[in-house]
């Protein structure tokens, strides 16, 4: 078999010759989603990721996403215990984590069950499961097994049962942790992936252990290829152009990390929260190595503070967080708003209020962030849509907080933390970086808030500059800095923070519409649903619908020439992951339904009658979902604007 | 007197071997009683080679230490890492074979010839054992023995490891700074007209978020900010031409490496060479490249204050336009890398011109080969002036003071390690005078230098001026055997006719020395043991205190033969003044370094008791400084106690805690001093309530109104009453 | 830096007077004990001879928080509680720059408690002053946490319920604490020692400073105002030395070596007589700022290859 290995032209799966191979046949398809799942720490994850990266390095599109357990250490075999990764792969760009699975394999029955009552797996799901647990010496899970197995079938679902342990005894001492590469093997059997990729891939993952290690992983791979093609009788092919520029494959929380590192911001003040930590975690490991430090503070609001103390050195810092953490940090961004201290808050929303739901996805924050902090704290929102944009956002969040010293609130989610898609790797330009700390002496007499009349903006004085001397204050203050108790000078200090907003809008593009310019239905989006909602709109139009979308990326200030847009469809909806009242529910009517954060918005900004459809489930919302909405929202006569 | 003594008196004394011509007047195959163990040098584990140590660290090692080092990292203690050591010690003889026949190339290189001559091919075993052995080796570098090119290898291999130290620190000096001027131009750009330009804009942001801006309307409202007052300000052009100035004279200054540019110490293109053969060509370069240090200098003093934002032009635009080659001090020079020149044999005129060189502050590390310690003497033939004065330039040079100077064998310098190292880190001029007898002598060059140390024909010591004031902490014999002897002793074992083992005591003198150099010869003769006598004194003894009836006595000194016989050799009279004069020199430096020495005594009497004195000083210093501080502080409450005459008003000024109490009642009367306390500034500047007021209002009560100056201020019994309690 | 560069420097430094150090008109109430803290601040930079754009006074919210308005240097008066944090932040970012602190014993040991406990765990090289005067003022008069068990305030009319914190045996409770002292206004001679002594220490230095409020109690600190014997003066070679004026007025006076940490907390739980002194002092304490930059020098080069390393881990080459 290894020998035939070397010798088997590239593509071409192995053993081609098989028992089964004449009966094979593959089908070709334009995406597929697979999901695999194990207990923890049996690698279904590792599984998943190496999948995904065969597939991106073939130039599939792809979209991974992590399934995390519910609890820290959940028992083996527990229903919520399911730990691994949804992988979507599709001959064109993947932008979303897709509807519900394809084909499912599943280390034990039990974690199965928990995806299967979430409802993640479509109906004749293909599921490949362990058989080892029906000659379990414990009858209870023997039983457990038949029973599940039982009903699955029942349901419809096309199990096989797959030896795993057994094909993987032979090659390796602890079958449970040779599985995972064994289905490796599996799935690239299935999914017609490149082996000599496959073999590239797990010498990539193994290349720091021994070569013995990595033999042993090879032979695992290739016994799960063999084994799928002499046992199962079909086979896929998601045929597409061969990736021709270097990519990137990291999560979203990782290429903030990276973000942070190539905008030139020093200091990262931080403390634990989920799911934005792992932002964190990167960061420490690997921005020392160019000067940089993560301080994790006492507190939420001490890291707030401490990264207003090293912005106001002269270079800006950055504090990474989550809703609550986001709560905490209210009042001392409300202390940068008023001092014009530049600052970068990152919020990698999670679901709420109060500790809510800690590692799933909403969009729940927006509010908050946009109006959070008492008075007037007027402040840039921006929120990240796609992996990419996590990394370049803080490029731009960094360059725009310091130019017009600002804090710049940069909105992500647990989806975009942990899924994984592939994009162009950046070029890296120095331009990029802060510019370094100016210690020039001010000419006399020059003012620390010398706001300018038509833009709000003021040349800061950082410690170190000569003539610079003033005292900085969170009280209402004059250009001088000086505490200021007539109305007139706090007057003149709200105007300005605020103009700075109206300069910004002005420096901004007016957004692209995704579709036609005009329409029957205008879907309106930000952050993280971007690649469902585009990718439903898609699917709509070629069923000869009049639909578009429009995705945000600022959403304070909103860049110029929305109104228009909105103005030239019939209807306008937004899609969020984020609470707003059914209009069916009996006690809710126009005057006290409470609509999506985005919704309320646009409402109150364009005086324009956008309605809005949201659902908090804590997952991704699917593109299938979307459309249903849609046709159910275009089916009823909806009333001109 | 029997005749063959007389014969012996008649060659100590003429010379002349009168009846036997048989007599060898070779000393073929005779050496030093006391070397007879050192027949086989490789079987011993010694010194050498050393070797000369690549990176950080020492830089210097031994085979013998750097083997044991790893036997220890990888061999287990005990019989199980027995076989390990055995093979591994087997391999170091080898090596040691090897570099003594004249084998050259790095310690593994070396290692690995031996393996393969060790047959390590058949035995895989072996070959295992070497390959760990080889493995845990913690250092590589050359190999060097003992021989003519080893001080000239050693001291400059020295020489470069400090050299690279000092450039790697000079490199990241000069770096940070270019860094951080380079911030002040790149800080100030961003505020600039083209750094706020569009395209300066779009390339500070990402790729990916172009589109979402407009930049031509964002540079717009961005250089707005140019018109209000201070929002830009900039860099003045003098600053900026100074700083542009300083980074070209930082990147293109040719003392070290520029940035980037591999290998440390080695000269890289373009940049200056610091190694010379003679000492001439050194002080030429030393003094072509004054300005150039001038300039560099003066480049790091400007961008130090630039970057600490303490440059003033009104101060050191003056003083920086008057800096110039002139204005260099020799403390500058340590930030530079010094001038190695290395010497080789003793020609007369260097040795001149090389004190004049050293005498002249240019900091220049000079090695001096000596190679022959016998000349002929100016009466030319016959006439031996056994040549001290290559041993003379080393002490000659102390005199210069602050030169460091170091002599000593090649076979003890890798001993003298640190001192070298200390010689070639001073601040200054430094010698090395190393002697290293020619190769293929009849001793192996180890032996020959190490008999050059022990007989005092070229002793060990070092000069140190850094070291301290006085001679005693600067000058250090230290590495000298037996220093406070004349002549080193050591117990000789032998057999005598009756195969009895006799242990006498022999001292190794500069004739033992002169033995070895067969030119020596005709000093000697052969006597064979029927021709011993009571006559027959033994050198030492000879020198320490002369026969009285020369005519009575004749000296002589202990060699072996081949066959390990023991044998007298009469030394004649001609080199027994040379081993005269050769004790005489070694008493000198003794004196020097302390060693039964009465003004040494007496000086370390006179240090001891200054420094007693300065610490009883020290003692009643501290109090009287005390007192001192009374005096000044006390003169406040002094006066007050004094003039505590109730009538006059007063503040107890140094517990005032600035409240503003009194000043907010009169400014006029009450001010503050230059620490903001309260005194009264001008009693007649207010009324006699308002100081009641005060002292009532003070919370400390430190007022102390006194009586009213003016008698006729209304009210005053009731106020003289209120003032009752603060008087 | 060469010496030459450093004599350079020197003749840079021209003398600056306390008028240089003031701007504005303190706001303070008459006899308020804040004066002789300003004062005594601005005498150290004074004699210090600190370059007022080189240095920082950071504070909080409450009536001690208002110094650094008065101070001609850079100030950053932040928001209640958060003072350490903030100027933490300033000296990471600036460890060149002489940051200190001015905070309440509302500010610092109630909303800012948790921070001033890990203000003394990172031990970075700020000065801190405590302006302690066991009540709110700027609020007008609550309970403070170290206001006596028993003062009557605002929200304690009839006398608070709570022994008083002591905010120097808290201190000295929190591991790497490296010093710690406390001084009095109303002796602003050793005021000034202190706070120059806590000046110079490389590390955390956290000074108590027992300050006058007359407005709201007057008579808070009488009993030790106008009976010195109730003041007890530490001294010794390595601490401060009670200058022969003030002993002729201070008579009661111990020795006390900083160095020793169980002796220093003893007496900081004596609050009568009052310890005025250096309590502890140990310079051998590591600063944060120096563990968390040692040697880095942050330059574009690093964050280029640093960033390409971390690409070239993820990139999937087509």
């Amino acid at each position: 078999m290894n020998a035939a290995a070397e010798l088997r032209p590239r593509g071409v799966p192995a053993g081609a010759r098989g028992s089964l191979a004449a009966a094979k046949q593959v089908v070709t398809l334009d995406e597929a989603v697979i999901e695999i799942m194990s207990d923890s720490g049996e690698g279904a994850q590792k599984c998943g990721q190496s999948f995904g990266s065969i597939a991106a390095r073939m130039g599939n599109g792809v979209w991974t996403v992590e399934i995390i357990p519910a609890e820290i250490q959940p028992p083996a075999r527990s229903v919520a215990g399911a730990s691994g990764n949804r992988i979507r792969i599709g001959s064109k760009a993947i932008t979303n984590g897709g509807d519900e699975a394809d084909l499912a394999v599943a280390f034990n029955e039990q974690v199965l069950l928990g995806r299967v009552n979430a409802g993640e797996l479509r109906p004749g799901c293909i599921i490949l499961l362990e058989s080892i647990w029906a000659e379990s010496p414990d009858p209870k899970i023997a039983a457990q097994y038949a029973e599940t197995l039982a009903r699955l079938v029942a349901e419809g679902y096309r199990v096989h049962e797959v030896p795993m342990e057994h094909e993987c005894r032979a090659l390796v001492p602890d079958p449970r942790k040779g599985k995972n590469m064994f289905v490796l093997g599996m799935l690239c059997n299935l999914y017609s992936l490149d082996m000599d990729l496959a073999r590239e891939q797990i010498a990539f993952i193994f290349g720091k252990k021994s070569a013995k290690v990595m033999q042993s992983n090879v032979a695992l791979l290739e016994a799960g290829h063999a084994w799928a093609e002499q046992h199962l009788d079909f086979g896929f092919r998601v045929p597409a152009e061969r990736a021709t520029e270097p990519q990137l494959v990291i999560n979203g929380n990782t290429a903030i990390g990276l973000g942070v590192l190539a905008s030139g911001m020093d200091i990262c003040a931080m403390y634990p929260i989920t799911p934005a930590t792992s932002a964190s975690h990167y960061l420490s490991d690997v921005f020392e190595r160019a000067g940089g430090i993560v301080h994790q503070a006492e507190d939420e609001i001490a890291a707030c503070a401490f990264a207003i103390g090293a912005s106001y050195t002269g270079k800006v810092a950055v504090t990474i967080t989550s809703g609550p953490g986001y709560s905490l940090k209210q009042e001392g961004i409300g202390l940068a708003v008023m001092a014009e201290i530049p600052l970068v808050v990152v919020n990698v929303q999670r679901g709420g209020p109060s500790t809510g739901q800690p590692t799933k996805v909403e969009q729940g924050d927006l509010l908050t962030v946009m109006f959070g902090s008492h008075g007037d704290a007027p402040k840039v929102v921006m929120a990240v849509s796609t992996i990419e944009d996590c990394f370049y956002s803080m490029i731009t969040a960094r360059r725009i907080a310091e130019t017009f010293n600002m804090v710049v609130v940069v909105l992500s989610d647990a989806s975009l933390a942990t899924a994984q898609q592939p994009f162009k790797r950046p070029e890296f330009s120095e331009d990029w970086l802060a510019p370094p700390i100016d210690q020039t002496p001010v000419p006399e007499g020059a003012k620390p808030y010398d706001w300018d009349p038509v833009t709000g903006l003021s040349r800061r004085f950082v410690p170190g500059q000569p003539n610079g001397m003033h005292t900085l204050t969170g009280l209402a203050h004059d250009r001088s800095s000086r505490v200021a108790y007539d109305p007139e000078i706090n007057e003149q200090g709200m105007h300005a923070r605020s103009l700075k907003l109206a300069a910004l809008q002005r420096m901004l593009t007016p957004p692209k519409v995704f579709g036609d310019p005009e329409g029957d239905l205008l879907v309106v989006g930000w952050g993280s649903t971007k690649g469902a909602i585009e990718e439903s709109v898609e699917r709509l139009r070629r069923e000869g619908y009049k639909v578009s979308a429009l995705h945000l990326s600022f959403m304070q200030p909103m860049q110029p020439g929305i109104k228009e847009i909105l103005q030239r469809f019939r209807q306008v909806i937004t899609i969020e992951a984020n609470w707003s009242d059914d209009p069916r529910d009996e006690l809710i009517d126009e005057t006290n339904r409470r609509f999506s954060a985005l919704a309320m918005l646009l409402r109150a900004r364009y005086l324009v009658d956008v309605d809005c459809w949201s659902e908090v489930r804590g997952r991704p919302i699917k593109p299938g979902t979307i459309c249903e909405v849609l046709r159910r929202r275009l089916a009823q006569e909806a009333p001109r604007p | 007197m029997d005749s063959q003594l007389r014969a012996q008196v008649v060659f100590h004394l003429t010379g002349r071997r009168g009846h036997d011509e048989a007599q060898p007047t070779t000393l073929a195959g005779l050496r030093p009683a006391l070397m007879s163990a050192y027949r086989d040098l490789d079987s011993l584990r010694y010194d050498f080679p050393v070797i000369l140590a690549h990176g950080d660290g020492d830089f210097a090692q031994s085979l013998s230490d750097a083997v044991d080092a790893a036997l220890r990292a990888v061999a287990t203690p005990g019989v199980s890492g027995e076989s390990l050591r055995r093979r591994a010690l087997k391999i170091e003889r080898e090596i040691r074979r090897l570099a003594a026949h004249g084998a050259r190339g790095t310690l593994l290189q070396l290692w690995d010839q031996a393996v393969a001559a060790l047959g390590a091919g058949a035995d895989e075993a072996f070959a295992r054992d070497a390959g760990r052995a080889r493995a845990s080796l913690a250092i590589d570098g050359d190999v060097a023995h003992c021989n003519a090119t080893l001080p000239a290898r050693f001291v400059r291999h020295a020489w470069r490891a400090v050299q690279q130290q000092k450039v790697r620190a000079a490199r990241v000096r000069i770096e940070q700074l270019v860094i951080r001027l380079e911030n002040v131009l790149r800080a100030d750009f961003a505020r600039s007209e083209a750094g706020l330009a569009a395209p300066a804009l779009q390339a500070s942001f990402g790729s990916a978020h172009h589109g979402m801006f407009d930049f031509r309307a964002m540079s717009h409202l961005l250089s707005r900010g140019g018109s209000q007052s201070g929002s830009r300000g900039g860099l003045d052009p003098p600053r900026r031409r100074r700083i542009e100035d300083v980074l070209a004279a930082l990147k293109t200054q040719r003392f070290f490496p520029p940035p980037g540019a591999a290998g440390d110490a080695a000269a890289g293109q373009g940049t200056h060479g610091f190694e010379f053969d003679s000492v001439d060509a050194a002080l030429e370069a030393f003094s072509r490249r004054l300005p150039e240090v001038a300039q560099l200098l003066k480049a790091l003093q400007v961008a130090e204050l630039e970057v600490a934002g303490d440059y003033a032009a009104v101060l050191h635009d003056a003083i920086f336009a008057a800096f110039d080659a002139g204005s260099v001090v020799a403390q500058d020079l340590e930030f530079f890398p010094d001038y190695f020149v290395c010497l080789a044999g003793n020609s007369a005129d260097e040795h001149a011109r090389l004190t004049e060189a050293l005498s002249s502050g240019v900091p220049l590390k000079v090695l001096v080969q000596v190679t022959d310690l016998v000349e002929e003497g100016v009466l030319g033939a016959g006439h031996l002036a056994f040549g001290l004065r290559a041993s003379r330039l080393a002490s000659a040079t102390m005199s210069l003071d602050d030169v460091f100077v170091l002599q000593s064998v090649a076979a003890n310098l890798l001993q003298m390690r640190a001192r070298v190292e200390r010689g070639l880190r001073y601040a200054g001029p430094a010698l090395f005078s190393v002697y290293a007898p020619p190769d293929g002598g009849v001793l192996p060059g180890y032996l020959q230098a190490a008999a050059a140390m022990q007989s005092r024909a070229f002793p060990a010591f070092t000069y140190d001026p850094a070291a301290g004031p006085d001679l005693a902490a600067r000058f250090s014999l230290e590495n000298n055997p037996q220093p406070e002897l004349d002549w080193p002793i050591e117990r000789f074992r032998y057999a005598d006719q009756a195969l009895q083992a006799v242990t006498e005591e022999v001292a190794f003198t500069f004739a033992d020395f002169a033995m070895c150099d067969p030119r020596l010869a005709r000093h000697f003769e052969l006597a064979p043991r029927a021709a011993w006598s009571e006559g027959m004194i033994p050198a030492q003894a000879w020198l320490a205190d002369p026969p009285t009836d020369p005519g009575s006595a004749v000296p002589f000194v202990l060699a072996v033969d081949d066959a390990d016989l023991l044998c007298r050799l009469v030394v004649d009279e001609p080199l027994m003044r040379a081993a005269q004069r050769c004790r005489e020199a070694w008493h000198r430096l003794q004196q020097l370094g302390g060693v039964n020495d009465s003004r040494a005594a007496q000086l370390l009497e006179r240090e001891k008791k200054a420094w007693e004195d300065a610490h009883r000083l020290a003692a009643v210093a501290a109090p009287a400084a005390a007192a001192a501080e009374t005096v000044v502080a006390a003169t406040p409450v002094a006066e007050a106690e004094s003039a505590r005459n109730p009538d006059v008003p007063y503040i107890e000024t140094i517990r005032c805690s600035s409240c503003n109490e009194c000043t907010q009642v009169n400014p006029r009367m009450f001010a503050y001093d230059g620490n903001k306390q309260a005194y009264i500034a001008d009693l007649k500047a207010g009324t006699y309530r308002q100081l009641v007021e005060a002292a009532e209002s003070c919370q400390l009560s430190i007022i102390h109104p006194g009586k009213p100056w003016d008698p006729n201020e209304p009210g005053l019994e009731e106020l003289l009453e209120r003032a009752q309690p603060f008087l | 830096m060469s010496t030459a560069t450093i004599c350079l420097h020197h003749l840079l430094e021209e003398h600056r007077e306390l008028e240089d150090y003031q701007v504005g008109v303190p706001r303070w109430c008459k006899g308020c004990g804040d004066n002789a803290i300003l004062a005594a601040v601005q005498r150290l930079c004074r004699d210090e001879g600190l370059r007022p754009e080189k240095t920082v006074f950071v504070s909080g919210i409450g009536c001690s928080s208002r110094l650094p308005h008065y101070m001609r240097t850079y100030g950053f008066h932040g928001i209640h509680g958060r003072a350490l944090p903030i100027a933490e932040g300033i000296k990471l970012a600036r460890p060149d720059l002489h940051v200190f602190v001015n905070t309440g014993d509302g500010d610092c040991c109630s909303i800012g408690a948790a921070h001033w406990i890990y203000a003394i765990r990172y031990n970075m090289n700020l000065t801190v002053l405590l302006h302690d005067n066991h009540i709110y003022g700027l609020t007008k008069k609550q309970a403070s946490p170290t206001s006596p068990v028993g003062t009557k305030s605002n929200t304690t009319p009839r006398g608070s319920y709570l022994d008083a914190m002591s905010p120097l045996t808290v201190t000295l409770g929190v591991q790497n604490v490296s010093f710690v002292a406390q001084a009095v206004d109303w002796i602003p001679e050793s005021l000034f020692q202190i706070i120059t002594a806590a000046f110079r220490h490389r590390g955390l230095s956290f000074v108590r400073i027992l300050q006058r409020c007359p407005e709201f109690v007057g008579n808070m600190f009488e009993p030790w105002v106008h009976d010195p014997q109730r003041m007890l003066m530490l001294a010794h070679e390595d601490g401060i030395k009670v200058s022969p004026a003030l002993q002729k007025i201070y008579r009661n006076q111990v020795e006390h070596d900083p160095s020793n940490i169980d002796r220093a907390r003893e007496i900081a739980s004596s609050d009568d007589p009052i310890p005025v002194g250096i309590l502890y002092r140990n310079p051998e304490v590591p600063c944060y700022e120096d563990l968390r930059r040692a040697g880095m020098l942050r330059t574009v080069g690093s964050i280029r290859s640093t960033l390409e390393s971390e690409f070239d881990k993820f990139t999937v080459w087509p």
